[in-house]
């Protein structure tokens, strides 16, 4: 004790050792060699490892298949004994090598808590006392009285896990069981390994993946052959477990960045919105929609300014967080999701305290509808968010009718129009119905249609186009008449069939229009155009071209969905 | 084996899964405890009593028969079952630290369970057909728990043994088989007692389950000690087995503690 108390003069933390190990090693026999010892060479599993863990840290352990991190994590637990070295390990020991160790089939929900409870080393009256939190967490309601037969996968997992949530222990040691389960119920257990920590009790984990390790742990040893090859900061033992794997030309390295081609289109699971995810080390407080005069509200017309103001509180301190948010339709759509790491900001650390942020757009160029938005704080790899708000919050956006789903609201003027297009209201236009309708090309020679081009601000006909870049679609046609009920229908389409806008004009003493997009702010992926003229009072194609015109949009920035929306950030930490 | 006691509830949940595994999805149930002996004693009685026609004097042969299968039946499915246990549990002992020896323990908990019912059936037709029960009945728990010991005992040598050798299970059905014909399951003592000369019955005698299924017969059968003791004293029944199962407790315990730490290493691969 002398030790700590001058450690503690020192002003040093002095920290409980829970876990001590000391010249660990581990020989299994070869096979056989029971009967024919003559047999092969011992395999040494393990070979001198020391090393100590501390109460409340959470260490990660990691190295390639076969370098002994399960066997290390079967000798701290206590499943197997070292041939060699000592092992001390203070306070009760969980060792979690499979969620739901011997679970029955035929047996209830009810039953196999017991059951695994008792295997896991609790005792029925700690079983009896933590029933209901247990059923609770796994959040099965009845099924828990049914055979586990009739249960899915995830209602195993969510049960095994509730068991383990819920039992008394100082040390976990979990082995490659993280990565299992939906993004909510993923969720859901880290909240809960955080609160572990938070109690201070020691946890020892195992996984292949790097983000988590770099996300969780304030330690990590790396193990090969048997040996501590490193122990300390979790970048450096990645980094150097990432040159383990290369130079046995088992890990490819990170490619050079280059134009971004594609970008998420989709939501991931449309059926867990609604859901708050994370760990809660940063707890998002309030988040608030305001509009172009200033006042909080749910709904904004289209086209116009919008701010996302989010208020938060950091319970504990985080490294290099990023702000997000995503707006969706409410069909599952992404259409736009900025985050502050793509916009190339860089926080190196929020300090526990209440802070916000606000993202501003100036103008919303999202068609009229209904949208729903994510609002997430989230680590460096986007691993594990410290909170989410997964399709949380409601806007609505409003406008001149919405009748054919479209998307997206993007600015546009018809070059060299005789007249205010703008100004008369057109009836009758194709409908979502009608465009749904019609399948096959229409042709009609009357009007014959003779090309489409888009073209950038030099006129050179491209298809492939920056995000934002300016450009022109020339239709021409051999003898189009202007005729009063006919319009000239063009629809952006996204490859999977999204429609992002419709744009309608009336006919005119011509044979060539021209459209003229100052900024095209379609996010990268692939795009179409679909051409057709509209009789207004037939209310029907007299032509349509479907897909005439595929095109493509690269950008050079990462970013999520179908749209750019202008934006920019605004925080205060603390 | 310290710490039995806090491994009471695990042994209990244990026994309960296997016995509601086991008889919850058939139609008849837990009903089955009845039937299936009595189904192997109405085979025995057809092939030796009717066919072969050996006959016990002064008792139903019908019961005779019931107090040997039944503890035989026990005896027999507790080692063959409890010998793989370890084996077929390798899942549960390698991801969870719990020790091992509740396994093949709970294994025999599990067929004394099962085994009960068929005892007390014999004790109800052995009270009608014999007008009542000898005092001796009170003896009936002791043997229990001799018998419990010596299954015990075996198991722990047994299923450790199998993890080793694969062999151990074929070996252990041979002589399983071996030691029922060289044990009185359906024939009198006494009927050895007069093919043999008396050398050869002395050594036929030291098989310990002479003495534990004529104890079971002493306790069950009204008037049995009188029969018995025409073959041997009432003494050599009692302290073979009894010296047999405290070494063997013994032997078992000693060999599950030298072996324990490697168990997960032969699981292992």
């Amino acid at each position: 004790m002398i030790t700590s108390l001058t450690d503690k003069l020192n002003g040093k933390v002095v920290r409980e050792k829970t876990i001590e190990l000391l010249g660990i090693g581990k020989k299994f026999p070869l096979r056989n060699k029971l009967i024919k010892p003559e047999i092969g060479e011992d395999f040494w599993a393990l070979k001198d490892i020391s090393l100590d863990i501390y109460k409340g840290e959470l260490i990660g352990i990691i190295g390639r298949n076969g370098a002994g991190k399960t066997t290390l994590l079967n000798i701290i637990t206590g499943i197997i004994s070292p041939t060699e070295g000592k092992v001390v390990t203070r306070g009760r020991v969980l060792g979690l090598f499979n969620l739901g160790v011997g679970f029955q089939d035929e047996l209830s929900g009810r039953e196999n808590i017991f059951l695994n409870g008792a295997i896991l080393g609790a005792s029925k009256e700690e079983l009896e006392r933590k029933l209901r939190s247990i059923i609770d967490f796994s959040e099965l309601g009845d099924f828990i009285d049914m055979p586990l037969g009739t249960y899915s996968q995830g209602m195993r997992l969510r049960l095994g896990f509730a068991i383990i949530a819920n039992l008394n222990f100082d040390i976990l040691v979990m082995d490659e069981v993280l990565a299992v389960g939906d993004a909510l119920f993923q969720s859901k257990c880290f909240e809960r390994l955080m609160d572990f920590r938070r109690q201070g009790k020691t946890l020892v984990i195992t996984t292949q993946s790097m983000e988590l390790i770099e996300r969780l742990c304030e330690r990590v040893v790396l193990l090969d052959h048997g040996n501590i090859i490193f122990e300390g900061n979790p970048l450096e033992a990645i980094s150097q477990y990432r040159r383990i794997l290369n130079t046995e030309a088992f890990f490819v390295g990170p490619t050079k960045k280059k134009l971004i081609e594609q970008t998420k289109k989709w939501a991931d699971d449309i059926s867990s919105w609604g859901n708050k995810l994370g760990t809660k080390e940063v707890v998002i407080d309030s988040v608030e929609f305001i509009n172009k005069l200033g006042y909080k509200t749910k709904c904004i017309n289209t086209g116009e300014p919008l701010k996302v103001r989010v208020n938060f509180t950091v319970r504990n301190d985080v490294k290099e967080p990023h702000f997000g948010v995503a707006i969706f339709r409410s069909d599952g759509v992404y259409c736009y999701g900025p985050n502050t790491q793509f916009d190339g900001y860089h926080i190196p650390k929020l300090p526990q305290g209440k802070g916000f942020f606000v993202l501003n757009f100036p103008r919303v160029l999202l068609a009229c509808g209904e949208y729903r938005v994510s609002i997430a704080i989230w680590d460096k790899n986007e691993t594990l968010a410290f909170d989410y708000h997964n399709g949380y919050y409601q806007l609505e956006v409003k406008g001149s009718l919405n009748h054919n789903n479209e998307l997206l609201n993007i600015p546009y003027y018809i070059k060299n129009r005789n007249y205010l297009f703008f100004q008369k209201k057109v009836k009758n236009l194709p409908t979502k119905m009608m465009l749904e309708k019609i399948k096959d090309n229409l042709v009609n020679d009357r009007v014959g249609f003779k090309s489409l081009e888009l073209v950038n601000r030099v006129g050179e006909k491209k298809e492939v186009f920056f995000t934002n870049e300016y450009v022109k679609c020339i239709i021409e046609f051999n003898n189009f008449n202007k005729e009063d009920n006919l319009y000239l229908w063009l629809g952006i389409y996204r490859d999977d069939g999204i429609y992002c806008q419709g744009i309608n004009m009336p006919s005119l003493e011509r044979n060539s229009y021209t459209i003229v997009f100052p900024r095209l702010p379609l996010l990268p992926g692939r795009y179409e155009i679909s051409l057709g003229i509209w009789d207004s009072l037939k209310k029907e194609f007299i032509m349509f071209l479907k897909s005439i015109y595929p095109f493509r949009m690269v950008f050079e920035h990462d970013d999520h969905g179908t749209v750019y929306l202008e934006h920019s950030w605004n925080f205060k930490i603390r | 084996m310290k710490g039995i006691g806090n491994n009471w509830h695990l042994i209990y949940q244990l026994v309960v899964k296997e016995l509601k595994v086991r008889y919850m999805r058939s139609s008849l149930g837990f009903l089955w405890v009845f039937i299936s002996p009595f189904l192997i004693v109405m085979v025995f009685y057809l092939v030796f009593f009717r066919i072969l026609r050996i006959n016990i004097e002064g008792y139903p042969f019908f019961l005779y028969l019931m107090t040997g299968i039944f503890p035989w039946n026990f005896f027999q499915c507790s080692l063959i079952s409890s010998t793989t246990s370890l084996w077929d549990n390798r899942n549960l002992i390698k991801e969870a630290k719990l020790p091992q020896y509740v396994v093949p323990l709970s294994v025999i908990v599990n067929n004394l369970i099962i085994f009960l019912p068929s005892l007390f059936i014999t004790i109800i037709l052995s009270s009608i057909l014999l007008n009542g029960l000898s005092l001796s009945i009170l003896f009936l728990p002791f043997i229990l728990f001799i018998h419990f010991l010596i299954a015990l005992g075996l198991s722990l040598i047994l299923s450790l043994l199998y993890l080793k050798y694969r062999d151990t299970k074929y070996i252990l059905e041979v002589l399983l088989s071996f030691i029922f014909y060289l044990t009185p399951v359906f024939y009198p003592l006494s009927l050895v007692k007069d093919a043999f000369p008396l050398w050869l019955f002395r050594i036929y005698y030291l098989n310990p389950f002479v003495g534990v299924l004529n104890l079971y017969r002493y306790t069950l059968l009204k008037g049995f000690y009188i029969s018995i003791t025409r073959a041997d004293k009432l003494f050599s029944l009692v302290i073979i087995p009894l010296i047999f199962t405290i070494s063997i407790l013994f032997l078992g315990i000693y060999y599950y503690r030298k072996n324990k730490d490697k168990i997960n290493d032969y699981l292992a691969y």
